[in-house]
């Protein structure tokens, strides 16, 4: 990916990228559903880079996204605001008055393997964001997912000493989440359809009855309110990116909407792939559980359905 | 020749627009300048010479070649001045279907007509041909340069008004069900047209039933050629459906580019606007919405780009989701309240009216499950299922004639 560019697809071109827009991020994600690879690309190529290049811009951060465009540099997000992708709400992340981090947080994705932890923590009122180096010296106690590709970690510091982000408004923080919300959204948008076509596929070529079972009204009817949900996801999808790339006031509504219509449409179409496979999606040897699995680690990512609801709603009252 | 040109920018096109209305119309008086009042026919004549009525259709089909973005342009100019007239090549079915399906004779001989005055109307279903509208049993019998029909149409709005309907009818009965249709222009005012009101759920009654006994139509009426009108007539029913999922029909209460959608009204005035419940219910909706929107943006685009149909086949289905949908949250949020209607209690009366409106979507135009049918099959490529009456004669096969009985 790095040798297409792909990781620096939004960081400027003085640092290296190829400073595309949010459309741009949104293709490369599709892409990433579709295929489920499990890699920390909307942490490290969206929302690291949108916080970076919208704070203080220093050596250190240069050389931070310069890794990141290379491919030398991962970095995984955990803490207790809305700027984890897994929020924990037990997190005792705290800032020592020598500069340096202490604390415990679980629920950070790809933890364990990344190069750079950034963690967040505060209240999403005053929220602080620091970078800590794998070089530094911490602690990983890997956590068991359910869905087998993802690697999410405990991290214990103690004196850890880290950079503090500095020149952040809260406006930069709102949109580092909003663009990374977008970016899942596109991201589940894409893998709906790929499980979708992959189903599709199937009710063509099996046979039961002497007939393929896609003939019988009972799954016709299913597939055809699921490929009104995977439409949707994309429209979704792709709204939320266009009003992000195009800086509209109403950014903020487009991507709720994204959040809730793509985070359900993928956890449905998942959910009933394996309903209309029947018997042999049961099995592990089937992709279909692996679509599922995502769908659900997902759900929770970067704020729930409920949320992302409610805060579209107020959207309507306040633009009313 | 055209004053319009296909290659100039959307600006100077809609500066040419302006002008040729600010010679031709008085958008103040709603009236053609040059005339003393408002004749529909003569002034739809001026926009159809000018190639505007049509923008899309090309040079020599009283068009422009115009793309779908220019027609829009030419749309927003003639809204501007208040004018009507433009974009019948959206929304006249009938000029629609005869300029895709007619032959060239048909369109030159009916185009001009269809496109000025006269309103068309659909003669497709029949008490026995719902969902299984292959099976119409309206015959057609030639008589020398005409054919006779005879037989029962339903569903039909706009039969008073309309001077043309659009009619399905078998003209072969040993063929099998969908290859012995023929599709005619058919003129609605004559003696043996006689037409019914139907009385509906919502209290209106836009539908009409028509009884059609010994009437007349010429055989240069036929839209296409005999016994192929199940093909010409997919055409007039998929920009049916497309303009019903657009959400045309029904009172468009809750457009989404309308600041303050009427639920939200309906929730604050009910004192719920506040219940968590009621809120996630209302963003849903409102959601479903916008989304459909989204989704016939993505349609039209994909049609202009790549000329695909398959986003278009899913927003009538979209839509039946959304009125319902509301309509039930309308009702939730009344309460007790909706039980009652009237002029006295007009947010129910209106709750009541959306509620039964709904099924217009829902029923009309192909019921959501036979748009499910279409969606799978046609779209999504799913195999058709068991077809009993495949390949038989049509007076062999049974259709809406009640239960088969053994032997």
């Amino acid at each position: 990916m790095a040798d297409m560019g792909l990781l620096g697809i939004v960081i400027s071109e003085t640092c290296g990228g190829i400073g595309g827009s949010d459309i741009d991020a949104a293709v490369v994600a599709e892409e990433l559903g579709r295929s489920l690879l499990p890699v920390p690309f909307i942490e490290t190529c969206v929302m690291v880079p949108s916080l970076l290049e919208s704070g203080d811009i220093t050596e250190e951060t240069q050389d931070i996204l310069s890794a990141i465009v290379r491919g030398t540099a991962t970095i995984a997000i955990g803490g207790n605001t809305a700027l984890a992708p897994y929020r924990d709400p037990n997190s005792t992340l705290k800032l020592n008055s020598d500069g340096s981090v202490s604390g415990e947080v679980s629920l950070v994705m790809h933890g364990a393997h990344a190069d750079f932890l950034l963690l967040t923590f505060g209240s999403d009122a005053q929220t602080r964001c620091v970078l800590v180096s794998s070089d530094s010296g911490y602690d990983v106690d890997k956590q068991t997912a359910n869905d087998p590709a993802l690697r999410p970690a405990t991290i214990k510091l103690n004196n850890t000493p880290c950079t503090a982000l500095t020149g952040l408004r809260k406006d930069d923080l709102e949109r580092a989440r909003l663009r990374g919300v977008a970016a899942l959204s596109a991201l589940q948008a894409g893998a709906a359809r790929a499980i979708f076509e992959i189903t599709i596929d199937y009710l063509k070529t099996r046979y039961q009855f002497g007939r393929p079972i896609g003939s019988f009204q009972a799954l016709k009817h299913i597939a055809a309110d699921l490929f009104l949900e995977v439409e949707s996801a994309t429209s979704a999808a792709h709204a939320a990116a266009n009003a992000l790339a195009s800086a509209d006031p109403l950014a903020a509504k487009s991507v709720a909407l994204a959040g809730f219509i793509c985070n359900d449409a993928f956890r449905d179409v998942s959910a009933q792939a394996i309903q209309l496979h029947g018997g042999i999606a049961y099995t592990r040897e089937h992709v279909a559980h692996l679509y599922w699995r995502r769908a659900r680690a997902t759900l929770s990512m970067l704020g729930d359905s409920d949320t992302h609801r409610e805060t579209y709603l107020g959207a309507w009252e306040t633009a009313a | 020749m055209s004053q319009f040109d296909q290659d100039t920018s959307p600006e100077a096109l809609r500066v040419a627009v302006l002008s040729w209305l600010d010679t031709h119309w008085d958008g103040e008086n709603r009236r053609p300048l040059t005339e003393p009042a408002y004749d529909r026919r003569h002034w739809r004549q001026q926009v159809l010479a000018a190639g505007l009525a049509v923008p899309s259709w090309p040079p020599e089909w009283f068009g422009l070649g115009m793309t779908s973005a220019q027609c829009k342009v030419i749309e927003k100019a003639f809204a501007e001045r208040n004018a009507p007239g433009t974009g019948l090549d959206r929304y006249h079915l009938g000029a629609i279907t005869v300029f895709k399906a007619g032959s060239d004779a048909l369109k030159r001989e009916m185009l001009p007509e269809l496109l000025t005055g006269p309103i068309c109307c659909l003669l497709y279903s029949e008490p026995n041909a719902g969902s299984d509208l292959a099976g119409i049993r309206t015959r057609a019998e030639q008589d020398g340069d005409q054919y006779v029909i005879n037989g029962q149409k339903v569903w039909t709005s706009n039969a008073r008004e309309a001077d043309y309907g659009m009619l399905l009818a078998r003209t072969d009965w040993d063929a099998p069900k969908h290859r012995g249709i023929t599709f005619f222009l058919f003129p609605m005012r004559q003696a043996g047209v006689e037409i019914r009101p139907i009385n509906q759920i919502t209290g209106e009654s836009e539908f009409n039933e028509i009884f059609i006994e010994n009437a007349r139509v010429p055989e240069r009426f036929i839209i296409g050629n005999l016994n192929e009108g199940w093909g010409s007539f997919q055409t007039a029913i998929a920009y049916e459906r497309l303009i019903m999922g657009q959400g045309i029909t029904g009172r468009r209460r809750n457009s989404p580019t309308r600041s303050r959608p009427p639920l939200l009204e309906l929730a604050e005035k009910t004192h719920k606007l506040s219940d968590p419940v009621v809120r996630q219910r209302l963003a849903q909706a409102l959601a479903y919405r916008e989304v459909n929107s989204l989704n016939n943006e993505r349609a039209m685009t994909e049609m202009m780009t790549k000329g695909s149909m398959s986003l278009m086949s899913l927003s009538k289905l979209a839509m039946s989701r959304i009125q319902h949908g509301e309509a039930a949250i309308a009702t939730d949020l009344l309460g007790p309240e909706a039980l009652l209607d009237g002029p006295d209690n007009s947010d129910a009366a209106n709750t009541n009216f959306d509620a039964a409106k709904a099924y217009m979507n829902s029923i009309g135009g192909g019921t959501d499950q036979i748009q499910r049918n279409i969606i799978a099959e046609k779209v999504l490529g799913l195999p058709k299922e068991h077809e009993p009456d495949k390949g038989i004669a049509f007076r062999e096969v049974k259709s809406g004639t009640g239960p088969r009985t053994a032997g």
